[in-house]
């Protein structure tokens, strides 16, 4: 017998365009319409079949009964959770939030060892007049490939006269991921955790250097009363007004990819751009799926922590191919997500991947 | 006083969980009660005999009849009080049927409950006084705003009754957007037709005046005498009019605020309404593959769009049909949630069109993406399971109704209220359609939500005739339930006036004291309610009615 879930899902009435929108469909397993028809039966979901999903949002922003298909999903995994029933990989990542307060179980005392590299003395946030607070993000933290991106985004911002402070070791994961993962109390503990920071130390104002830091702490940490924006948003009208101004010209075809979660899920199309256009004899190119449409790279949702069980051809490659069909150089992004799962393809072809401040470093 | 009290068995319905008998026993020894009486059917016609005879024999001067709820022979049972030369506002009715028997099986509870019920009548109906309905003179003459198929239709009705009409339109053109509809469905009619036949007519009339391009600047007044000044072309016009109907219609969706449509970034990708202005312009292969793409801008959460447009189906099953008789080599693919194809002969239409060789995919199709080959189409074919990308050379977007682009301007104007997704709001769905919650003021066609052509055409002309019952004697009843100042309370704080939505309210400088407009009044109450000093009753509805009818249910008996 089967029994009726008080549940939005229920308002679903199947039409398919969260399929039609989704990154996953067609290619493997993950059919997202078919789940929310089975949640509104309560019957049994396999196994394997939630842990495709990026959280891209795409299914969310379009559903036409607001069902939010993504979110969903969060709940399937959360059952899987509870049941421990979890991929290896994912449980590692879990774990090593819980104790180290990154996926990646690096030291937490090393969160701040990317500064070494910086030219000059970053402040903790409580020194700061501003209390304005670059939030770092663990990959970033720890990442060789993306340390970079902190170390650049300091000193830009610190050249244009920007004042920021970090949180250091402080800091803990933000936990954008470890919620879609579906661990709910997990995610709790890393929120209270850093808003209790945040409150400490009187931050005003939050600059996230990457787009899932920023949607948690926009929007999942509940009205902590602080401004928050991704450093893209800060850095344009620094631009616009010629506070920070690029020397060099750069010579080259560049197209964007729209971050999901700084694009479709918070509406920042135009900064990233404009900063792009900003610079001397560059060409920015587009590609034919770009800004609300933009083909998620496959790296949300836990996704950069495991490999799905399906080989398919992988959607960074995707991207990258239509890059070089357009003769682009090199491909820009503006998170360090997107940069990790679009640099294995783009290598393969002699295709050069750039996060925004990268760029900007070279044409000081 | 002398009170009659009349219970009902109405046959079994009341007699079979309510003692009748005992309580018909119980209120002939109450003081003031001067004939309790139950009968099978107070209604019938020996039950009307049966109180007549009692007020003229027994001099009653207050009549309570405790039977079903009061809405049911309402009318009918004023009319035997004034048969007999009694005040119809001098009847109480006391619902013991829906309120009571109805409700549960228990025969002694439900009998106690009654007794409770027709107690509280009885000292309700002790404050009774009698009341006059007022008479007002009116203007046989109504203002209609918006010229489209609704708003001439409801014209040319009242100006054929010799009523003056002025009708009102902001563009240079009347006929709205039925006048760019070709082969109108099911008639095959083109709109041009239409809206010709109805404005020749209009303009060949003496007592009609047409104004385009105009903008109502002023709207002031009450029932049957309002007040309006137009911005005319030629300038300023001012005019009076018993009643108005608005008829404004409705924007068409545009498809451009959602953006994985790509609407306007490519012309192949197109709306129903540019397909019926532009067809013959399309530049078509001579096998073309048409995508038609239904509930854009209807069914849709995201953008606050959660009704049904109710005629985009059709328009989708239109646009097909024309395909096909043109294109025989075509092929033509429609996307849909569902096929609504409610109208008389629409389900038989779909059908035809199938048989035509459209082909129907249940998709909520997620993506168009402008490819130099053609238009992608993605999306998921749910009844297969599957994604699908497919190339097209034409994508019509069968796009949905929006409210009227300034139905909040419309609506601040007239003082009439809007639904939550921005049309106008009728006073009753089933019961009063066609009105707004203002006397006189009455809406036709789609500005109260999506409407076909042959609805708002019945739309206007049923708030037409609405509109000339209101005004066709040249007067009319008023309600005595208005509000009443008691001046001599009044504090002069004007609060009342601020709450009054009938504009009913008005101050006297002089006295430094408001009166109520009897003819604006419409008895909401909310001055009553507002008044800080307590000055203002409602007639037949003061507050130690209320009071009484509370201790009739809590005393001790």
């Amino acid at each position: 017998m089967l029994t009726q879930t008080s549940h939005k899902a229920l308002v679903c009435i199947q039409c398919g365009k969260c399929t039609g929108s989704c990154p996953e469909s067609g290619k493997t397993p993950f059919n997202i319409r078919a789940l929310v028809r089975k949640k509104q039966f309560g019957s049994g979901i396999t196994e394997g079949i939630p842990w495709y999903c990026t959280s891209c949002g795409a299914c969310t922003i379009r559903c036409p009964r607001d069902v939010k298909p993504s979110e969903v999903i969060i709940e399937m995994r959360s059952a899987f959770i509870e049941n421990g029933t979890v991929p290896l990989a994912i449980q590692k990542a879990l774990e090593n939030t819980f104790v180290q307060k990154n996926p990646w179980g690096r030291s937490r005392n090393k969160r701040a060892a990317w500064t070494e590299k910086v030219d000059f003395e970053v402040p903790h946030v409580s020194e700061t007049e501003s209390k304005r607070l670059l939030f770092v993000c663990c990959i970033q933290a720890y990442d060789p490939r993306c340390m970079v991106i902190p170390v650049n985004v300091a000193n830009i911002l610190n050249k244009a006269g920007f004042e920021f402070g970090i949180l250091g070791e402080e800091e803990a994961c933000c936990g954008n991921e470890i919620r879609r993962i579906g661990e709910t109390g997990l995610f709790e503990e890393l929120q209270e955790e850093n808003a209790a920071n945040l409150r400490e130390y009187g931050v005003k104002e939050i600059v996230a250097l990457s787009p899932h830091c920023m949607n948690v702490l926009k929007k999942e940490y509940g009205d902590l009363g602080i401004k928050v924006s991704h450093y893209t948003e800060a850095l344009w009208p620094l631009i616009e007004e010629g506070s920070f101004k690029t020397t060099r010209p750069c010579p080259k075809k560049v197209i964007y990819h729209d971050p999901c979660f700084l694009g479709k899920q918070n509406n920042i199309f135009d900064q990233p751009r404009n900063i792009l256009r900003s610079i001397e004899d560059l060409e920015l190119l587009e590609f034919s799926r770009s800004r609300e449409t933009s083909l998620c790279c496959e790296g949300g949702g836990g996704r950069m922590f495991f490999e799905v069980e399906t080989t398919y051809q992988r959607n960074a490659e995707v991207r990258v191919l239509e890059a070089a069909e357009k003769g682009a150089d090199l491909i820009a992004t503006a998170c360090p997500f997107c940069v990790m799962t679009i640099e294995d393809p783009a290598t393969e072809k002699g295709l050069i991947v750039k996060e925004l401040s990268e760029i900007i470093m070279e044409v000081l | 006083m002398k009170t009659g009290i009349f219970i009902c068995h109405c046959g079994h319905n009341i007699k079979h969980t309510v003692d009748v008998k005992k309580l018909s026993e119980y209120f002939r020894h109450y003081p003031n009660v001067v004939v309790s009486e139950d009968y099978v059917f107070v209604c019938s016609e020996p039950g009307q005999d049966m109180i007549r005879e009692s007020i003229e024999k027994e001099g009653l001067d207050r009549v309570i009849i405790a039977s079903c709820t009061p809405s049911l022979h309402g009318e009918m049972f004023k009319d035997v009080l004034k048969k007999s030369d009694l005040n119809p506002f001098l009847l109480r009715r006391v619902s013991i049927r829906e309120h009571c028997s109805w409700i549960g099986d228990d025969v002694e509870k439900n009998t106690e409950k009654a007794k409770r019920l027709i107690l509280a009548g009885l000292y309700s109906a002790a404050h009774y006084v009698p009341l006059e309905e007022k008479i007002v003179d009116v203007k046989k003459s109504a203002l209609i705003v918006g010229g489209g198929v609704s708003g001439l239709s409801a014209a040319v009705f009242l100006s054929r009754m010799g009523m003056q009409v002025y009708l009102v339109e902001k563009e240079a053109e009347l006929g709205g957007h039925v006048r760019v509809l070709k082969n109108i469905w099911p008639s095959g009619r083109d709109g041009k037709d239409i809206i010709d036949e109805m404005v020749k007519e209009l303009e060949g009339r003496r007592n009609v005046e047409l104004f385009t391009s105009t903008a109502i600047s002023s709207f002031e007044g009450f029932f049957g005498n309002y007040e309006v000044t137009l911005d005319t072309p030629v300038g300023e016009k001012k005019l009076t009019a018993g009643g108005v109907i608005i008829a404004i219609g409705f924007s068409p969706f545009d498809p451009g605020t959602k953006p994985e449509l790509n609407y306007g970034k490519d012309k192949r990708i197109i709306t129903t309404l540019d397909f019926e202005r532009n067809a013959d312009a399309l530049q078509l292969p001579e096998n073309p593959r048409v995508a038609i793409l239904h509930c854009i801008g209807s069914r849709d959460e995201q953008i606050g769009k959660p009704y049904c447009s109710r005629v985009c189906c059709v328009n989708a099953l239109r646009v097909g049909d024309a395909i096909k008789n043109r294109y025989g080599d075509s092929y033509v693919e429609s996307f849909y949630m569902d096929v609504r194809a409610h109208p008389r002969g629409g389900e038989e239409y779909f059908e035809d069109t199938q048989e035509k060789g459209v082909l129907f995919t249940r998709a909520n199709v997620a993506e168009i993406m402008p490819m130099p080959t053609g238009v992608m189409i993605r999306g998921e074919d749910t009844l297969f399971g599957e994604t699908f990308e497919r190339e097209f050379d034409l994508v019509v977007l069968s796009i949905g109704m929006s409210p009227p682009a300034d139905s909040k301007l419309i609506a601040s104007l007239f003082k009439v209220t809007l639904d939550k997704d921005k049309f106008f709001l009728e006073a009753h769905i089933k019961l009063r359609p066609f009105d707004t919650a203002v006397k006189g003021i009455f809406i036709a066609g789609s500005c109260s939500g999506p409407k076909d052509v042959e609805e708002s055409i019945n739309h206007g002309r049923a708030s037409a005739v609405k509109l000339f019952g209101f005004l066709n004697l040249g007067y009319a009843y008023v309600d005595p339930f208005i509000a009443h100042v008691d001046p001599k309370r009044c504090s002069g704080c004007r609060m009342c006036e601020q709450a009054c939505v009938a504009k009913a309210i008005k101050y006297d400088e002089a006295q430094r004291v408001v009166h109520v407009e009897d003819a604006a009044c419409m008895g909401c109450g909310l001055c009553n309610a507002t008044c800080p000093s307590s000055a203002i009753s409602l007639k037949g509805y003061i507050d130690c009615m209320i009071d009484d009818e509370i201790s009739a249910f809590l005393e001790a008996i």
